[in-house]
């Protein structure tokens, strides 16, 4: 399983929503172990639902696509949890669950996973510290500024030792300051080793961190021009 | 975690603390949960969310109706078996006579009888009063002797044997007395067990039907649970849950529901069937025609488990709901 080193591998893949005409087309895209892409595009241009067949929310309609090495098209239902678990998801909107406190939500990954919380408490309390919320580890969602949750979020993402991330606008709740700290702790967290993807509408950190960029146009993943790294 | 294909250094807090995070340096510890805190431990699922307050009172409804039912089919079959047993270890024998001299000869004649019979326990000749008391209430107070000789009855106590096969005996008291019949009380012992039988099975019919009404409710609460939880669910999958995962989540926060409901309802239940008895005591029942019934030992054992079926039928309906719905819908 993945002995070519491949993460994402997508082959011809297309995704439609019911009958609707197909939002992405003909992706064909590979990413290795500890290789780190941007992903630009203008809104609704696809860039969510690629992330979204990448985490397996939903599966490509047509073609195929292989994560760590295994067939993610047409695995069956049981089969994708443990490879969800592989991923740290930072989502555009969040998704934090309202009724528990910020501890909780960074832990979820953990206990679904069956993990004991004296095995994971230590681990937790750091990550929060990590991205600055030690003090606020028993606050819940609702009581936390837009770029709290944002931490938050990505610290539930990092919890698990994850071997890809994906972050869709990881910096759009936050300040320029916070937003600069925030990508170049993804590309920190790429050294250490995870294969990272970032959707961002933030061309000017694209430029700044000179990692290879992913465009998506009218449902179409293409290089952008001058970037580096194979598509 | 168990990642074998990738060889990636995990992030340990070192290399974190090298990278400098988003934080300002300071650290802070979440608390060591108390035992009651990981006894207790926050439900995944937010309790509003799995019908709350409105789904343990329709349990708590619906127990104190399955204790009920199956209190109905333990009182039926408690006083069924005694009025029975009774009925099944007795016999009478009736003198007649055209007038009250033979009848006392003929009383006579059959007690000697029935003293020299193997299986007899015991005889006894019912007094006059006492069987004018038994035909009052048909002819009317004062009206008996008036236009009856009254016969004898005398009560036999029987062994099951000898109850098992009465023809020796019926020949030897029509050889010694031509008036005297000999009632086994069939008739009356068919008619009551087959009440009993009828009255049973409708109790247990309601039972059955209570607790699919139990079943009806936890499918329609789960799946509006999983519905007004649908962006939570999909979170819980997205970071790794599995199906049984989440049902187990449902299974549980049911459970508790259906155990706050059931012990209401069994509470609910104990104290109707207790005015009841108290009730059928000092009521009906004094008249001792009807055998008496009482809460208690047996009764009470096989009550409580009534709540605990309830609660796991609720919580196991719950689970397989979850898993189904999950399965065609996510």
């Amino acid at each position: 399983m993945a002995a070519n080193g491949l993460i994402i591998d997508f082959e011809n893949a297309g995704l439609a929503y019911g009958d609707a005409p197909e939002t992405l087309s003909d992706v064909t895209l590979q990413l290795r172990e500890g290789e780190f892409r941007f992903l630009t595009g203008p809104s609704g241009a696809g860039k969510t639902s690629l992330l979204k067949m990448m985490y397996l929310a939903h599966r490509p309609t047509r073609g195929r696509f292989s994560l760590f090495g295994e067939d993610a098209s047409n695995a069956p239902r049981e089969a994708l949890p443990p490879l969800r678990r592989r991923i740290g998801v930072v989502f555009q909107e969040f998704r934090l669950l309202d009724h528990l406190t910020a501890f909780e939500n960074v832990a979820l990954p953990m206990k679904v996973a069956g993990i004991n919380q004296n095995q994971y408490r230590e681990d937790v309390s750091e990550l929060l510290n990590w991205v600055g919320l030690g003090h606020r580890m028993g606050a819940k969602p609702p009581t936390l500024s837009g770029g709290e949750q944002q931490r938050v979020a990505l610290a539930r993402a990092l919890v698990s030792k994850p071997d890809l991330i994906l972050a869709d606008e990881p910096t759009g709740n936050v300040d320029p300051a916070m937003s600069e700290r925030i990508m170049k702790l993804f590309v920190e967290l790429n050294k250490l080793g995870a294969a990272v993807i970032v959707a961002t509408h933030n061309l000017r950190l694209v430029q700044t961190l000179g990692k290879p960029v992913l465009r998506i146009s009218d449902g179409r993943v293409s290089r952008a021009p001058g970037a580096g790294g194979a598509l | 975690m168990n990642r074998p294909e990738i060889s990636r250094p995990e992030i340990s807090g070192a290399e974190r603390s090298q990278s400098g995070g988003l934080g300002d340096g300071e650290n802070h510890e979440w608390p060591k949960p108390s035992l009651f805190a990981r006894l207790r431990r926050e439900p995944l699922l937010p309790e509003a969310g799995a019908g709350g307050a409105p789904l343990t009172a329709v349990i708590a409804v619906i127990s104190f109706l399955a204790v009920l039912a199956m209190a109905s089919v333990l009182v039926i079959n408690q006083s069924a078996s005694k009025w029975t047993s009774e009925l099944r270890s007795e016999i009478t024998v009736q003198i007649k006579g055209a007038d009250a001299a033979e009848i006392a000869a003929g009383a006579s004649a059959a007690l000697r009888v029935l003293e020299g019979t193997d299986g007899v326990i015991e005889a006894t000749l019912q007094g006059e009063a006492e069987t004018v008391a038994l035909l009052e209430p048909w002819l009317g107070r004062g009206n008996v002797q008036a236009f009856l000789n009254i016969p004898a009855l005398i009560e036999v106590k029987v062994t099951p044997a000898l109850r098992g096969d009465l023809d020796l005996l019926h020949n030897r008291l029509a050889a010694a007395v031509p008036g005297a019949t000999l009632d086994d009380h069939a008739v009356w012992h068919n008619r009551l067990a087959t009440a009993a039988r009828s009255g049973q099975a409708l109790a247990f019919a309601v039972f059955l039907l209570v607790m699919a009404a139990a079943c009806a409710i936890s499918i329609f609460a789960a799946r509006a649970g999983l519905a007004a939880n649908h962006d939570i669910v999909s979170v819980l999958h997205l970071v790794g849950a599995t199906d049984d995962f989440i049902a187990a989540e449902v299974q549980r926060r049911f459970f508790i529901l259906g155990f706050r409901g059931a012990a209401a309802g069994l509470a609910a239940a104990l104290i109707a069937l207790a005015l009841a008895a108290a009730a059928f005591r000092t009521g009906v029942g004094a008249d001792a025609f009807l055998p008496q019934f009482s809460v208690g030992g047996w009764l009470i054992l096989w009550l409580f488990a009534v709540p605990v079926v309830t609660c796991l039928v609720t919580a196991l309906t719950a689970r397989l709901t979850v898993l189904k719905t999950l399965r065609q819908q996510y």
